[in-house]
């Protein structure tokens, strides 16, 4: 194996791919400390959006405020790049609001590029890596298609689209990672080898449009906020809106091009076998499962300041060429559009998360991190937080430190990750708020409250962002006990604080402004924390209770050398598996992947202290 | 709980009777070598005994070195047993002496005894059968009655399930409507309060017919409760021990013999009675009696219907008519008894001012009109079926279901008040695991999966 190879260059980390997981996992890692290869099959693919121009959404957003929490930089790199700014749920209450920007993709790419190059203990590379060494159980490195080897204590695979890339366009179909780029199919089939499970995934992207052959009056503006909220904590300057996106429909006539072509579909006639998200369907998709719909919307969104190309958000498709320009042109507006860059559908290849432990690393290999949609999710954002996750866990790994797993009341990066190593996925996972069981508490506006400790203790987080933290949090706080001990006569005599005010419908901040005036002035992102902590009270302070029971329960400890066998009624899978991964509490074993909950309770019986064992009771304190 | 389910437990598993038959079943790990304890096969070693085969042998008393009976044993290993687990049945002769004591063995050899519905509880905790299906394998053990083994048999195959899982339904349905809107805040999914309140609303009537069913369902499990009330020496005994077919009360010509109360089950056209015989309702002469009528008097206001008993040999006296009085609203019969003898009462009066109740000649000591007595106590207290699937039979479920009332009911008003959706769609999600206690977990992906399937949503 060591024999030939060019380069022995000796880093801590290697991050395999430069998407947006690999970007968060290899700045994580050398802001860490440790000497950090990232490498990419082309340099100035970079942090590329390969899909829509656009960053955030529900719980998407979420994710983002969340990494940015921890030190990440998607969230400052969308505020730097952004070009129209939105926050989605405006009319709702403040858990399942969430900010979206469409971004200068170009400009996001370029931007990314230079942070990397500009950032101490990190080395880019171009180049298509080919395989993993492993020796003994634990990986060494890697090597390259053209022959170089890279030794590394860790490794991070966050590859994308690209692991055995197939795109699909009408009944034609080559290899590639995205359009016109090569894809790792070696890589694919050496993952495989290392006795990896592998899965076959299917996903899509539109076409895109020359600005100036749409004829844009025939479609209604969607702009930007009057009032742009940023992604970041950091971004302290104003944002500005610099376009606008439009929104239209198709129409009966579309429907009946797509329906007539549908034998040229590589989904319909069965050339496509991966599995496609059902939240991001292809039009055809669409138009086969809703035939009484009269019409689809979709969303003429730019891709930028610099460049006509424009993202048709809503048709991806996977037809021919002649049949998506066909359908465009029974679209009024659309009719004498060029299409630039056709839409495709494209088959790649993803490993099982069952394969890996909470902390992102394969079960099997130590030290093998894998993120992004190598573990079967779509999405930039849920890539990026994989990503910062594997990079702060390959980091600690290495100098020895126990991992930073995120609980499912903690934050959506604990529900998307506890998603996928204990349920696996079928298809392209996304999240979405309703995956979280403590969504009032998960929000954008406490993101910081959260998981800022969890930076800064890393040191991802500077010493003047923690502090203009801290003088956040004591304004909350201090607004919170302003609106406990301030109290307001209601039109029927009764006397209530001004936080059970604030608890009724259509009574905001500015009611309290304007009924009395506290002594502290809040932004508008500590006057959406207040307004939801005061609104959500009740929810939050059970939440936090059961939580505290959850806890209690994942405490139970489980003996040094207890024997799993002895437990009544566990499969013999069931105990395999505890047997290999040694859970030391209830807790740890709730999340090994595959236990079933049959399971879980048997061992909860099995474990529960018996009366000759009272040190295992002190729970009642 | 110190037990574990890791325990090898042992009971009788048919009923305590004198039967020609009796079963002791062991099942857990050690079933096998805690039987091999107290049982030796005849014709063939020990080590040779064939799974799902009975062999005869003997059971065997290893302390005292004794013979208790001769018995089969039947060994079912693995998945393949009712709990799932390695389990041993002992078949022996009827008598409750002789099954306790091989119990007792096998408790001696290392089992423990099962709690009620244990075997049950094991079969759901391996996955065998859910929660429903195993309260209705409960009930269908203890089913006293036709009636009710009918409608445990219905359960056993999913019938109540079939109810809840549409109720499951109908909540998924409703959620996914709440959820897509706030997850794709661009699909124009978003509905107005009016006919999502309609939705909850619609819900919650399903609810609340499925809690308000088990009260018949209770009636069904328990059996109809009927008191029997009478001053001093009327015959209530008498007629207490007519309908039960024995003598259970003692009968004496002094008023005031039966001071306590005395409570036994009768089937009527295979519906169930609890016939409770009291001490005379009237000024008590004894402390003894006294306390047997305070309770009788309890019991009588609890019951679910009277038998009030006069005696027609006697005029009647201001006792009798305040019976009367008393129970006219109730759900009562009215009876005249002794009729065997001369009739000294005017019962047109007692009939007029007991205005629409039932009333019977009878005389419980020739049992005359007794078939007759017992047509009317079913035609009476014995509500027409209605929809019998929908009983629910267990106050668990109840509880379940009135917390899922209760928390829909509380997202309405939350709605109707003008709260945003995720405040009350959290009330709604909470209801989730309950109404999963019932049919087993719903999981956000079936939650995703509705809306996929119903709104067209996504890029």
């Amino acid at each position: 194996m060591k024999n030939k190879t060019f380069s022995a260059d000796l880093y801590d980390v290697i991050v395999v791919g430069a998407g947006h997981a690999g970007c968060e996992a290899a700045l994580a890692c050398s802001k860490m400390g440790l000497k950090t290869l990232l490498i990419t099959i082309h340099l100035e693919t970079i942090a590329q959006m390969s899909c829509n121009p656009a960053i955030g959404g529900l719980a998407k957003g979420h994710l983002v405020r969340e990494i940015d929490a921890l030190g990440g930089v998607m969230g400052i790199l969308a505020d730097e790049t952004g070009i129209q700014f939105r926050l989605l749920n405006r009319s709702r209450g403040g858990a399942v609001q969430a900010p979206r920007a469409q971004c200068d993709k170009a400009l996001y790419r370029l931007t990314m590029k230079k942070w990397l190059e500009e950032t101490p203990n990190l080395t880019l590379f171009q180049g298509i890596v080919a395989d993993i060494i492993v020796e003994a159980g634990k990986v060494r490195g890697l090597k390259t298609l053209d022959g170089n080897r890279f030794d590394g204590k860790a490794v991070i695979i966050s590859p994308g689209t690209f692991l055995n890339g197939l795109i699909h366009m009408g009944l034609h179909s080559y290899p590639a990672g995205r359009a016109n780029e090569p894809a790792a199919s070696v890589l694919s089939e050496n993952l495989g080898k290392l006795g990896l499970k592998m899965f076959r995934l299917k996903t899509g992207t539109p076409m895109r449009l020359d600005k100036h052959t749409i004829d844009w009056d025939a479609f209604s503006p969607q702009p930007g906020d009057d009032e742009p909220v940023p992604f970041s904590f950091r971004t302290g300057r104003p944002l500005e809106n610099k376009i606008v996106c439009y929104l239209g429909y198709t129409n009966a006539r579309t429907h009946e091009i797509i329906r007539m072509n549908l034998d040229k579909s590589p989904l319909y006639s069965g050339i496509i076998t991966g599995i496609g998200p059902r939240y991001c369907p292809s039009i055809e998709d669409k138009v086969v499962k809703f035939p009484d719909r009269l019409r689809h919307q979709f969303f003429l969104e730019p891709e930028g300041l610099d460049t006509s190309e424009t993202y048709v958000n809503g048709l991806s498709s996977s037809l021919p060429y002649e049949v998506q320009a066909e359908a465009l042109r029974s679209i009024p507006g659309l009719d004498r559009a060029k299409i630039l860059r056709p839409a495709y559908g494209i088959e790649y290849d993803a490993v099982s998360p069952t394969e890996l432990r909470p902390n992102l690393e394969v079960n099997k290999i130590e030290n093998l991190f894998l993120a992004g949609q190598i573990n079967g999710t779509s999405g930039y954002e849920e890539a990026a937080a994989q990503g910062i996750m594997a990079g702060i866990n390959a980091a600690l790994k290495i100098k020895g430190i126990k991992p930073l797993v995120l609980g499912r009341d903690e934050a959506y990066i604990g529900v998307l990750i506890d998603d996928l190593v204990k349920k696996g996925v079928e298809e392209p996972y996304r999240l979405f708020t309703s995956r979280a069981e403590f969504r009032l508490n998960l929000r954008i506006d406490n993101a910081d409250q959260r998981l800022i400790g969890y930076g800064y203790r890393l040191g991802l987080i500077g010493e003047n962002d923690h502090q203009r933290f801290l003088e956040k949090r004591g304004r909350i706080k201090d607004a919170m006990v302003f609106l406990q001990n301030e109290k307001i006569r209601l039109g029927n005599g009764e006397k209530i604080s001004l936080k059970e005010w604030l608890k009724k419908p259509n009574i905001g901040w500015k009611d309290v402004l304007e009924y009395k005036k506290p002594p502290m002035a809040l932004t508008s992102e500590e006057t959406r924390h207040v307004e939801a902590e005061a609104k959500y009270e009740g929810y939050l302070q059970r939440q936090k209770k059961e939580v505290e029971t959850m806890n209690r329960v994942d405490k139970l400890r489980v003996p040094s050398g207890f024997d799993f066998n002895k437990v009544a009624g566990l499969t013999r899978e069931a105990v395999e598996k505890l047997e290999k991964s040694k859970p030391r509490t209830l807790g740890e074993a709730k999340r090994l992947s595959g236990l079933t909950p049959a399971a879980l309770v048997n061992l909860y019986i099995g474990l529960k202290p018996k009366k000759r064992k009272p040190e295992g009771i002190k729970c009642s304190t | 709980m110190i037990e574990t389910s890791a325990d090898t437990i042992i009971a009788i598993s048919t009923p305590l009777a004198r039967g020609g038959l009796g079963i002791v079943r062991l099942s857990g790990d050690r079933a096998l070598s805690i039987a091999r304890r107290l049982f030796r096969p005849r014709r063939i070693p020990w080590r040779e005994i064939p799974a799902r085969s009975l062999i005869l042998g003997d059971v065997y008393d290893f302390q005292r070195k004794e013979l208790i009976d001769e018995a089969y044993l039947a060994y079912l290993p693995g998945p393949g047993s009712y709990t799932r687990e390695k389990t041993v049945e002992i078949t022996c002769h009827g008598s409750p002496v002789v099954l306790e004591e091989v119990v007792r063995l096998g408790i001696r050899a290392g089992a423990r005894h099962a709690h009620p519905g244990e075997f049950t509880l094991r079969a759901y905790l391996r996955g065998r059968i859910d929660i429903l299906q195993a309260e209705a394998v409960n009930d269908l053990i203890s089913a006293v009655s036709l009636q009710q083994a009918k409608i445990s048999l219905g359960q056993v195959r999913g019938r109540l399930s079939g109810i809840i899982d549409e109720l499951r339904r109908q909540v998924i349905r409703l959620l996914s409507q709440v959820e897509a809107s706030i997850e794709f805040p661009e699909e124009g999914l978003r509905l107005s309060p009016r006919p999502m309140a309609k939705s909850l609303n619609c819900v919650i009537s399903t609810l609340e017919r499925l809690v308000s069913s088990y009260e018949r369902g209770k009636t069904l499990a328990e059996g109809v409760t009927l008191a029997i009330a009478g001053k001093a020496n009327v015959g209530k005994s008498t007629l207490f021990n007519a309908l039960l077919n024995e003598d259970r009360a003692i009968v004496s010509p002094y008023p005031g013999t039966t001071r306590d109360f005395l409570r036994e089950r009768i089937k009527i056209k295979e519906s169930l009675f609890n016939l409770i015989d009291m001490a005379g309702l009237e000024r008590p002469s004894h402390p003894i009696e006294k306390e047997g009528i305070k309770r009788g008097e309890e019991l009588a206001s609890r019951a679910d219907g009277i038998l009030i008993i006069l005696d027609s040999s006697r005029p009647e006296g201001q006792a009798d008519l305040n019976l009367i009085r008393k129970f006219k609203d109730k759900k009562a019969i009215l009876l005249f008894n002794k009729s065997d003898l001369p009739q000294k009462m005017d019962k047109p009066k007692c009939q007029a001012l007991s205005r629409e109740l039932p009333r019977l000649e009878i005389s419980a000591l020739k049992g005359t009109n007794l078939e007759m007595l017992k047509a009317m106590i079913h035609a009476t207290f014995v509500t027409p079926e209605t929809k019998e699937e929908e009983v629910i039979l267990h106050l668990r479920q109840k509880l379940l279901l009135e917390q899922v009332l209760g928390l829909l009911q509380r997202a309405l008003s939350l709605l109707k008040q003008g709260h945003s959706e995720e405040i009350w769609a959290e009330e709604i999600r909470r209801a989730l695991p309950l109404i999963g206690h019932l049919t087993g977990e719903i999981k956000v992906d079936e939650i995703m999966e509705n809306i996929f399937s119903r709104f067209c949503v996504g890029k």
